[in-house]
This record gives C-alpha cells, sequence and structure tokens, in this order.
C-alpha cells in the first residue's frame, strides 16, 4: 500500500498561505502527506503548525495555495466535508463534550442506528470497547467525559479519530497530556496504523517521540517550511536548529539551589479525593518532583495542597507554621501558586489580554490608592512578556488568538508575578516547544534560586529526573517511594510507578 | 493605544450605531420624535431602565443573570409609598430604608444563587414571583396616590439647568465604570464571568464576586423604583413590568454577553437609550402595547444574535470607526506610486 515514487501522494499542499487579521500564520507551505508514512510536522510555538493541519481538516480555508488528493484538487468549506475525503483529525484543543459519555463521544453524529431509526447503544458500547481496545486503556465507555482526567480525555479524543474511516490521520500534540506509558502504546499503534497503509501527521514537541516514530520530518519557523528531510538524515540537535534558528547545548540547564531550610512539610495528609498519607518535606529553593502513571493521584495532591480539597487527616506546615487551607485565595495568600494542568479550562481568561491575565493573582500590587492602575499592569505585562518570550500580540489580543505555548507561557507569568514561595507546577511544559521549554527550566532555576521551592508534576520523565532535586513516585494517591533525582533513571522510575517494583529502600521523605 | 480608546474602538462603537440606527429611523417615521419636549421626555423616561441596566450589567457580566428586577422596583414603590404616606417616615429616611431593602432582595438572589447553587435563572424567575406577590399582598392590589409631596422635586427638580434624572444616571454610570475598570472587585467579575475555575484557582473568590453583583443589581433596582415612586408620587404593584426584559435587552445590545466577561457598562448606556428610543417610537407612531411588547422581544433575540456573531461584527464596527479616527499608520507608498503623473 506504499506510495511508489510513480503515483501522485495521498496529499500534496502547494504554497498554502493563512492570515487571521493582520498575522501571517502561514507563508506559503508546501507539504505532502503519503501512503503508509508519519510525516511529523514541527516548529516552535505559533511557527503556524496547527493552522497548516487545520486547512487539511477542513477547519480553515487556505487564503491561496492549493490542496491535491490523489493529485486532484480539493477545497473543503467544512471539517465533514474533509473527514468525508478520508481526513481524521485530533485537535491541540479537545473537541469533547464533557457532559456526554465516552461512548457518545466517540460516536457523535454517526451513532449505530436501530432498523427504528432509534440509537443502537448496545452496539455502540460494544463497538467503543472494541475502539479502545487497541490504546489499552480501562475505560468505561459509559463515565462521562469532564469526569475524566485529561490524560483519559486526551486517550478518548485519539480514539474517537482512530474509529474514524479514513486514509490519512493527523495528530496535533497527541501526547502533550500522557504519561510514558500512554505515549509508548500510542506510538505502536501509530506504527501499526502507517504499516496498514494510513498516511499520518503526527506533530509533537517531544523531540525523542518523534525520532522513535517519524519517517519525515518538516520544520516550519514563523510560517515558512525551513526543511522537509527523512528523518534518518537528521540528528536531535540538527532538528531543534532549524525550529530555534540557535544550536541549543543542554536540555535541562539544572541548578542545584536546595538549602537546608525545610519550606513545606506534609505529614500523613489524605483527603476525601483520593490521597492517602502522603508525607514529603520541601526544601527551600528545592524542586520536589512527583513521577507517577497518568491518575495516580499527583493532581489530587496539588490540589489538596492548594487548598482545593478538604483534608481528612494529617498537617502541613509552612515555613514552620502549621497551616490548613480552606481554599485557594487562602493558599495563595500564605504564598503558594498552582500551575494547573489543563491551561484552557482552569488557566486562562479568554476574555482578557495578558495582561490582565497575569495580573489577576495579586492586583493589589497594581493599586494606587484605591484603583487600579492600567498603566501598571501594561508594564507588568510587558515585563513578563519579553521575560518569558512570549509574543508581544499578546499585550493586545485576547489569550484565545495565541498558541498553546504562548498560552502556558501566561499562566507560568501570572504566579511568577504574584511571587509565590512555593509554586506548585501540574505539567508545565506540556504542549510548548523546546525554546519555551528552556525558558521554563530557566525560570525555574532562577526562581528557586531566590529560594522559592517547587513542586513539579511531569510525565514527561527525562524533564522530571533532570529538573527535580528529589523525586517522589505516586501510586493511587501514595507516595511510594522518595529519592534523590540523579540516583534514579527513566525506567526505574516507570517500573516502581506502575507496580511492577515498590522500590528497593523504603520510602523515606529525608532528602 | 490608549486604554479608553481602544474600548471604544471596539466595543462602544457597535452600541452607538444601533443608537444613531434607531434614531435615524425613528425619526423618519414621525417628526414629533425630534422636538426638545419629547427628547427631554425620552430622557426622563429612560432613568428607571437606565439604572437598572446597571444591575443586570453586573450580574450579567458575572455569568448570572437576574430577571427579579421589574419586581423588586413594583415592591420598593409601594413599600417606598406605605413607610412615607401611611408611617410618615421622612423621605430620605424611606428611600434609604428602600435601598436596603433592595441590598436585601439582590443578597437573598445572590445566596441562593452561589452558596445555594441554584441556577440565577431560576433563583430570580422564582423571587421575581414572590416580590411581586409580595407587593400585591402589602397594598392589596390597589396603587397607593399622593404618597408625598417631598417626592415630586426628587425627580422633576434640575441642578445647574440639567435634569435630576439624568444626573443620577450619569453619576451612577461614572461610578460604574470607575468600578468595573479601576477597582479589584470589578475585576474579580470580569475574571468570574470569564472563566470561573480559573478564577478560583487564581485566589479570586467566586461566589462573593457574584453576590456582589447580585445585592449591587438589587440596589439598583431599588433606585429605579424610588424614581418611578417619585415620578409618579405612588406606588403600584403594577410597576416596573417588564423592566427586567428592558433592563437586560439594554445590557445586550451594549453587546454584553450572556455567557459572562464581555460587555462594558458605558455600552449599556447606549443599549438603555435604544431601548428608550424604539418605545418613544412606537408611543409616538400609537403602536398598541402588544407590538411594543413584541418588538422588544425581536430587539433581544436580534441584538443577541448579533452577540453571537460578534468577532466578525466588532472587526467591521471598528472598521467604519477607522473612517473617523484613522489609525495611526503609516501611508502606504504603493499607493503613493499611483499618485505619480505619468510620464
Ligand atoms: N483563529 C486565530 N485567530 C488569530 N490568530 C490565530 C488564529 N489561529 C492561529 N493564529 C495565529 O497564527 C500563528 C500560528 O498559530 P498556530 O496555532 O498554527 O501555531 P502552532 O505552530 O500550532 O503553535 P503551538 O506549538 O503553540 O501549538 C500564531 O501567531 C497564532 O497566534
Ligand atoms: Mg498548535
Amino acid at each position: 500500500m506504499m506510495d511508489t515514487p510513480t503515483s501522485p501522494p495521498l496529499w500534496e499542499l502547494r504554497d498554502i498561505k493563512k492570515s487571521f487579521y493582520g498575522t501571517q500564520a502561514l507563508k506559503g507551505v508546501s507539504f505532502t502527506a503519503r501512503r503508509g508514512e508519519i510525516h511529523a510536522l514541527l516548529g516552535e510555538n505559533g511557527s503556524g503548525k496547527s493552522t497548516l493541519i487545520k486547512c487539511l481538516a477542513g477547519v480553515h480555508q487556505p487564503d491561496s495555495g492549493e490542496m491535491l488528493l490523489n493529485g486532484r484538487p480539493v477545497t473543503f468549506h467544512h471539517p465533514m466535508e474533509a473527514r468525508a475525503h478520508g481526513v481524521a483529525t485530533i485537535f491541540q484543543e479537545f473537541s469533547l463534550v464533557p457532559t456526554l459519555t465516552v461512548a457518545e463521544n466517540i460516536f457523535l453524529g454517526r451513532q449505530p442506528r436501530r432498523s427504528t431509526r432509534l440509537i443502537d447503544w448496545d452496539t455502540m458500547r460494544v463497538e467503543t470497547a472494541r475502539v479502545l481496545q487497541p490504546l489499552e486503556i480501562q475505560l468505561d465507555p459509559e463515565a462521562i467525559v469532564k469526569n475524566l482526567s485529561v490524560a483519559e480525555q486526551q486517550l478518548v479524543e485519539i480514539a474517537k479519530a482512530i474509529s474514524l474511516e479514513s486514509t490519512l490521520l493527523i495528530m496535533d500534540e497527541p501526547t502533550a497530556a500522557l504519561g510514558l506509558a500512554e505515549t509508548e502504546r500510542l506510538l505502536r499503534l501509530i506504527k501499526r496504523l502507517a504499516a496498514q497503509g494510513k498516511a499520518v501527521v503526527y506533530i509533537s514537541h517531544r523531540l525523542d517521540e518523534v525520532f522513535e516514530v517519524a519517517d519525515i520530518v518538516t520544520v516550519l519557523k514563523d510560517g515558512n517550511r525551513i526543511a522537509t528531510r527523512p528523518i534518518h538524515e537528521l540528528k536531535m540537535g540538527d532538528v531543534v536548529k532549524m525550529m530555534v534558528g540557535v544550536d541549543i547545548e543542554q536540555h535541562y540547564p539544572k541548578i542545584h539551589h536546595t538549602n537546608p531550610t525545610p519550606c513545606l512539610e506534609v505529614e500523613g495528609l489524605s483527603t476525601a479525593n483520593g490521597v492517602h498519607d502522603v508525607s514529603f518535606t520541601i526544601n527551600a529553593g528545592e524542586v520536589f518532583g512527583l513521577g507517577g502513571m497518568v491518575g495516580s493521584g499527583r493532581t489530587e495532591i496539588a490540589r489538596a495542597l492548594f487548598g482545593l480539597d478538604r483534608w481528612t487527616a494529617g498537617k502541613v506546615r509552612l515555613f514552620g507554621r502549621e497551616v490548613q487551607f480552606k481554599s485557594p485565595a487562602e493558599a495563595i495568600n500564605n504564598g503558594v501558586g498552582l500551575i494547573p494542568e489543563n491551561r484552557k479550562a482552569d488557566g486562562l481568561f479568554f476574555n482578557f489580554e495578558a495582561p490582565r491575565n497575569i495580573t489577576i493573582s495579586r492586583l493589589a500590587e497594581m493599586l494606587r490608592g484605591p484603583f487600579l492602575n492600567p498603566m501598571r499592569e501594561m508594564q507588568a505585562g510587558q515585563q513578563y512578556v519579553s521575560k518569558l518570550s512570549i509574543t508581544p500580540t499578546a499585550l493586545e489580543k485576547s489569550v484565545k488568538f495565541l498558541s498553546g505555548g504562548n498560552q502556558q507561557k501566561v499562566v507560568i507569568a501570572r504566579w511568577l508575578f504574584s511571587q509565590a514561595r512555593l509554586l506548585i507546577l501540574d505539567e508545565p511544559t506540556q504542549g510548548i516547544d523546546v525554546g519555551a521549554k528552556l525558558d521554563v527550566y530557566h525560570v525555574i532555576n532562577e526562581l528557586t534560586g531566590l529560594g522559592i521551592s517547587i513542586l513539579l508534576i511531569s510525565s514527561d520523565y527525562p524533564e522530571l529526573l533532570a529538573m527535580s532535586d528529589r523525586v517522589a513516585v505516586v501510586r493511587d494517591g501514595h507516595i511510594l517511594h522518595i529519592a534523590e533525582a540523579g540516583r534514579l533513571n527513566e525506567y526505574e522510575l516507570l517500573a516502581i510507578a506502575s507496580g511492577a517494583e515498590t522500590g528497593s529502600q523504603p520510602p523515606t521523605a529525608a532528602g | 493605544m490608549n486604554g479608553v480608546a481602544k474600548l471604544f474602538r471596539s466595543q462602544v462603537i457597535g452600541p452607538l450605531l444601533a443608537l444613531l440606527l434607531a434614531v435615524v429611523i425613528v425619526s423618519l417615521t414621525t417628526n414629533r420624535f425630534m422636538t426638545g419636549q419629547n427628547l427631554s421626555n425620552v430622557m426622563l423616561q429612560v432613568s428607571s431602565v437606565a439604572i437598572a441596566a446597571i444591575g443586570a450589567t453586573l450580574v450579567i457580566l458575572g455569568g448570572g443573570i437576574d430577571l427579579s428586577s421589574g419586581a423588586i422596583v413594583a415592591l420598593t414603590a409601594c413599600v417606598g409609598a406605605i413607610l412615607i404616606k401611611t408611617n410618615g417616615l421622612p423621605v430620605w429616611l424611606g428611600i434609604a430604608l428602600l435601598l436596603l431593602l433592595g441590598a436585601g432582595l439582590g443578597f437573598v438572589n445572590g445566596f441562593l444563587s452561589t452558596y445555594g447553587r441554584i441556577p440565577s435563572f431560576i433563583v430570580t424567575l422564582a423571587t421575581m414571583g414572590v416580590i411581586r406577590g409580595l407587593a400585591f399582598l402589602i397594598t392589596g392590589g390597589t396603587p397607593i396616590m399622593s404618597v408625598s409631596k417631598d417626592l415630586e422635586p426628587l425627580f422633576y427638580g434640575s441642578f445647574l439647568g440639567l435634569p435630576l434624572p439624568l444626573i443620577y444616571v450619569i453619576v451612577l454610570y461614572v461610578l460604574t465604570f470607575i468600578f468595573l475598570r479601576y477597582t479589584i472587585a470589578g475585576r474579580a467579575i470580569y475574571a468570574v464571568g470569564g472563566n470561573e475555575s480559573a478564577a478560583r484557582l487564581s485566589g479570586v473568590r467566586v461566589n462573593q464576586t457574584r453576590l456582589v453583583t447580585f445585592v449591587l443589581a438589587g440596589t439598583m433596582s431599588a433606585l429605579a423604583g424610588v424614581l418611578t415612586m417619585a415620578r409618579l408620587n405612588s406606588g403600584s404593584p403594577n410597576y416596573g413590568v417588564g423592566t427586567e426584559l428592558q433592563a437586560i435587552a439594554a445590557a445586550v445590545i451594549g453587546g454584553a454577553s450572556l455567557a459572562g466577561g464581555h460587555g462594558n457598562i458605558i455600552s449599556t448606556l447606549f443599549g438603555a437609550l435604544t431601548v428608550a428610543v424604539v418605545q418613544n417610537g412606537l408611543n409616538l407612531n400609537i403602536v398598541p402595547a402588544a407590538w411594543q411588547d413584541i418588538t422588544l422581544g425581536a430587539i433581544i433575540v436580534l441584538a443577541v444574535g448579533l452577540d453571537m456573531w460578534r468577532a466578525s461584527i466588532s472587526q467591521r464596527t471598528s472598521k467604519i470607526f477607522d473612517l473617523f479616527v484613522p489609525r495611526r499608520s503609516p501611508p502606504k507608498p504603493a499607493s503613493g506610486e499611483r499618485m505619480q503623473p505619468e510620464r
């Protein structure tokens, strides 16, 4: 089923241009997708990757340029038309209906019917289970989507796309919210689909994945195509250089700043929401990592410490003083900040531009007398926008129009601005490009240098191990093992987290 | 770009155009519209609705809705009439108590819909019935006339040559503008309406913020009730019928999104004026009351429809704005070249 050199490619995009109110997102990009080939589309945040695939998926209409399917030009006015032409897409933004079940979401708009024209619920359940099976996830087809974790929602999204009859499968950052184990399963599945003759377009900021799975790589920068090359001709450094424009020497520029003053001491903390008898200490200037599988209870630990869930047992001391947070406001007033995992739903104000998104956590700082000072807010906005190299349009435009990476940086900026002394980062680099990740790492170093402590949750294990001082492995809302980050490798971490191994040493809270 | 100028460019221009359109159409249908007497009538009539619309806007910005404002107008007018006429309270004290009553009713709305977790639509639909019912109950259904000779000057008086109601409206809108734009509490309302979950995680006290919008809305409705009572020097349980719809229409025509978080108070004022002009036009053309309701309904649907297509509309209206106030952009060399005479 592989394309022969003589036959036209399945899809060919020629000189696609697209602009949004003054921003030229694509400046003439050509791109091909061949049967049986996994084509990775790479580039920094805002380089136009999502815009390009949205043209293919019928969400956007290119301003100019041609799209050829099997050599014949086509135009789409609606995503349904693209779907009818065999294009199945997993968008970067979730497109699930939160109040419906997993099964209803997967079969939305194409529910199996009985002869009476009524929905055939039994078939739908059975089919859902069949679709979920290759992803090896235990999910109840009847579960309501909004009650699932972000990772599970992502898996449903993937299952939905895969279950469509398609010749081209487009995945825009499908693994951003996934853990190592889920990612590996997904990559295996993608390879299998390609081997069956599907064309796959794969967008990811995790280059190790790209090198594992892709056949060919296209790099975009500022809406231009920099290169399209077979992957075996390239090394990771080359790709990064093409994306960012400069050499990046070190991917994880970790600086250790731990000092022995305890910042946060947690003793036997339990919540009604699945945290069981958790104990650990974070020192000032320390990055304390929480590793574990998706759904292991890391986010729940974070929620508890931020005053979102009620504590049923245990003691928490912050800088030696016993505290009890009943609301995020109390946690924030005590110098705790949280960057939530799901930035769209829990992080961003789409009715605000970047400055007001940033200053919201510490508005009191913007007061002159009893009144907010918009000039001061703009200055604070400018300061953090340049500090985190967020696109300057963020100062004027709603954050709705920013690329995923820029959006994440806006949320990070909010907590930098809030001067938190303990910062909980739940998947802070999810969906952001190498350059932006480096910015985040530098920011982490800068923060710890100031004595700020960080609780880092990341499903990117290399990142977690490199950027943490110590790592705790969590399973079922319980800490199984705490170790110096340098003493643990990815596979040991995975083994403990998945329950294959319970840790070579007894759990200890000591650093 | 200056913040207030930007606000005008992007948000105020649409409602302003709607108002101008209404003025043009109405003055085309009747020559009695553009008379000084009529215009000052419109100004007086609009004051109650304009003040209730402040409350409607605050609640809508926070992501809620308040259907009880018309009923509060009726109850405050009736209670006021009883307090001042029957119990002989001084006018100022009566009014102060009425404002407290409005705030209290707003508190009930807000408390039930935030801490009680009942959608505000349902809560205020219920309290709307209860409150108007109370107004009927305490008056026995008959209006209380000639409340006090001290009341009418509060409405018909003037200050520095301006009618008092106009001054009330201007002062309240300026205060609300400052509140929404320059205070932490005002910003919190936008944050809660924009993304409740993000607001909570940013330390905004969500329930408290929403409660404030309802309390302020109740107070505004009470003020509208006081004005109505002063204008007619009476209290009747039938006052304020439809005020809630007109107030919400004003907010929505002003571009407030019913999803919360979008809208501004200046646009609401233009929205309220639009509603008043349309009603006045219908009155002058002696259109039956039933048709007036139908027209208002149609306008609300139109305004909400426009709200849905707002993104593209604000693009276009801001282009129209550019016609009047051009953006400072470098002159295009291309057109300059074309201007060159041929050699
Ligand atoms: N609907 C839109 N309206 C306005 N601007 C947009 C819109 N969609 C994208 N853009 C702009 O187009 C540019 C390209 O965005 P795009 O989402 O394609 O980037 P991306 O490469 O997918 O980035 P990321 O890695 O962060 O997802 C950005 O500058 C973005 O702000
Ligand atoms: Mg993207």
